[in-house]
């Protein structure tokens, strides 16, 4: 089981390398989900990446990062628990970076693998339309990482929540991060930008997410994602059953209410 | 890099719609760095950081709500900082600014020698302390016999519009430097979203700027 303290995790990409940790009270951090890494490094897309709304942002950073292989070779040292996310554009490089990611996997409380990113164009969210591929996907990651508490990150897209998460548990995987951001698409000055949701927005929808997934699936583990800006926020992924509480977007807005409600989950949690 | 809470000291008027905010509170900084502020928005917004009349400032182009509600509304502002990098250099500098960098340039003036020119669309309402041209044309001058001094360096800091005029005029010139406005969410270097595209690849002007040499910059 993943024993967080306080259940509570800084979601892949806000969450960027850990610097938010230069800001924030470890003590109410359970733990950073790293920025997802690729098998090749990618630059990640032309600006303008980034926009809000009134209760949303869109974002098309595109999966920035230095590739596995460097990632490995300079492991980022965080001063709390640490969950390594991993995304493929293909299924042999998902199979890849798990048999590289094997030898360090201890380095990590658990491995999360990102099924669900809008802003590529392979591989991210196409991943999980071909189900029967998933399914074979998800059972070869598990074999390859059969040490490691797997979390599965999907979004709303491409297939049912609910399915995703029966092929999840049925392939042994121990948790699941629920939602993803959903694709979306601004129009801004005469200009159309796509990118994923993020925000307010997202709360109901995860929490649907969430709900879904609980209640058919209650021992896999799952980090509610989507719109948690308050201890409100919180209370409400609690009430649906979330495991874990993620909080990504409102970083953004402001990293002390990370403190906040950490000291919640810590006294509820107790 | 920390974070902390700012008290609103005062609030002055620098033209239509640009206005400085200065503070109670007083933070170690150097020239270039930049502070994220919180807003009743969805993310903190970045502003340069300076001084005016002596107190710690920043000033602050209304654009829309967040902005407007940091001038007119707020009177304790959450924020982060100081981010970026600092600026530093020996010798005499030109800075070209829009008055949305006035209090910026105060601190560039305490570190370093510099004239300083405010390039301002609109009536100036306020004595800056600095050489103010008001609009286009007589920036575009004022433009041209800056870079006739031939100054040890110049850095510009205004609109794209005015970065793109100045950058024209300045090409030719050994040290030109251009203080970006990105959009930015972190401030810090965690989430990719200030990514501008340079001639050495994508940079992060939070992290590696928000200063930049004008010929490491696309201009097409
Ligand atoms: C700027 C940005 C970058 C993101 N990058 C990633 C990523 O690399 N991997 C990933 O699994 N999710 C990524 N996400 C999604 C978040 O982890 C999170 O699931 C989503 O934003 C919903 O939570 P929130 O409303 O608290 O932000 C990103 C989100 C944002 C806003
Ligand atoms: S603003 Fe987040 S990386 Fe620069």
């Amino acid at each position: 089981m993943l024993e967080l303290k306080p259940p509570l995790v800084l979601l892949s990409g806000p969450a960027g390398f850990g610097e938010y940790l230069k800001l924030i009270d470890h003590r109410f951090v359970g733990a950073v989900v790293l920025k997802t890494v690729t098998f090749k490094p990618r630059g990640g897309n032309p600006p303008p990446r980034m926009a809000e709304g009134p209760f949303f942002l869109l974002n098309s950073i595109g999966l920035e990062n230095p590739g596995v292989l460097s990632f490995l070779e300079d492991l980022p040292k965080l001063a709390v628990p640490t969950i390594a996310s991993f995304g493929g554009e293909t299924y042999e490089e998902y199979l890849e970076i798990a048999k590289l990611v094997k030898d360090k996997a201890k380095e990590f409380v658990a491995v999360e693998f990102n099924f669900s990113c809008p802003n590529v164009k392979e591989g991210g969210l196409t991943i999980v339309r071909d189900k029967e591929k998933w399914r074979r996907l998800l059972v070869e990651l598990r074999e390859i990482l059969d040490d490691s508490f797997l979390i599965a990150k999907v979004g709303i897209e491409g297939l049912f929540v609910e399915d995703a998460a029966e092929m999840a548990y049925q392939a042994g995987w121990n948790g699941m991060t629920l939602v993803n951001t959903v694709r979306g698409l601004i129009v801004d000055k005469g200009k159309i930008l796509l990118g994923g949701l993020s925000g307010p927005i997202l709360k109901p929808i995860a929490l649907r997410a969430v709900y879904e997934v609980k209640r058919r699936f209650p021992n896999l583990y799952v980090i509610g994602s989507g719109g948690v800006y308050s201890v409100e926020d919180a209370k409400d992924y609690l009430m649906v059953g979330a495991d874990a509480i993620g909080i990504g977007s409102a970083l953004f807005k402001d990293p002390g209410i990370v403190e906040e409600i950490g000291r919640y989950l810590l006294e509820v949690r107790r | 890099m920390e974070r902390f809470c700012l008290t609103k000291r005062d609030v002055f008027r620098v033209n239509e719609d640009t206005w400085i905010v200065s503070f109670e509170e007083t933070i170690d900084f150097l020239p270039g760095q930049f502070l994220m502020v919180e807003t009743p928005k969805l993310v903190r917004k970045p502003f340069a950081l300076g001084y005016w009349g002596g107190h710690l400032a920043i000033s602050v182009q209304i654009k829309g709500v967040g902005t407007s509600w940091i001038v007119h509304e707020s009177k304790r502002l959450k924020a982060h900082g100081p981010l970026g990098n600092g600026f530093v250099k020996p010798g005499k500098g030109a800075l070209l600014i829009s008055p949305t960098c006035v209090t910026m340039a105060w601190a560039f003036k305490k570190f370093m020698d510099v004239d300083v020119i405010v390039g301002s669309r609109t009536p100036v309402l306020l004595d800056l302390g600095f050489e103010t041209v008001v609009g286009d044309e007589a920036f575009l001058e004022k433009l041209r016999e800056v870079s006739r001094k031939d100054y040890d360096w110049y850095l510009v800091a205004g609109s794209r519009s005015m970065e793109k005029v100045c950058w024209e005029e300045l090409k030719g010139k050994r040290e030109v430097y251009f203080s970006l406005e990105e959009y930015m969410a972190c401030g810090i270097g965690a989430c990719k979203s200030c990514a501008t595209l340079t001639n050495f690849g994508i940079k992060h002007v939070c992290t590696d700027g928000p200063v930049f040499r004008g010929e490491d910059l696309c201009w097409s």
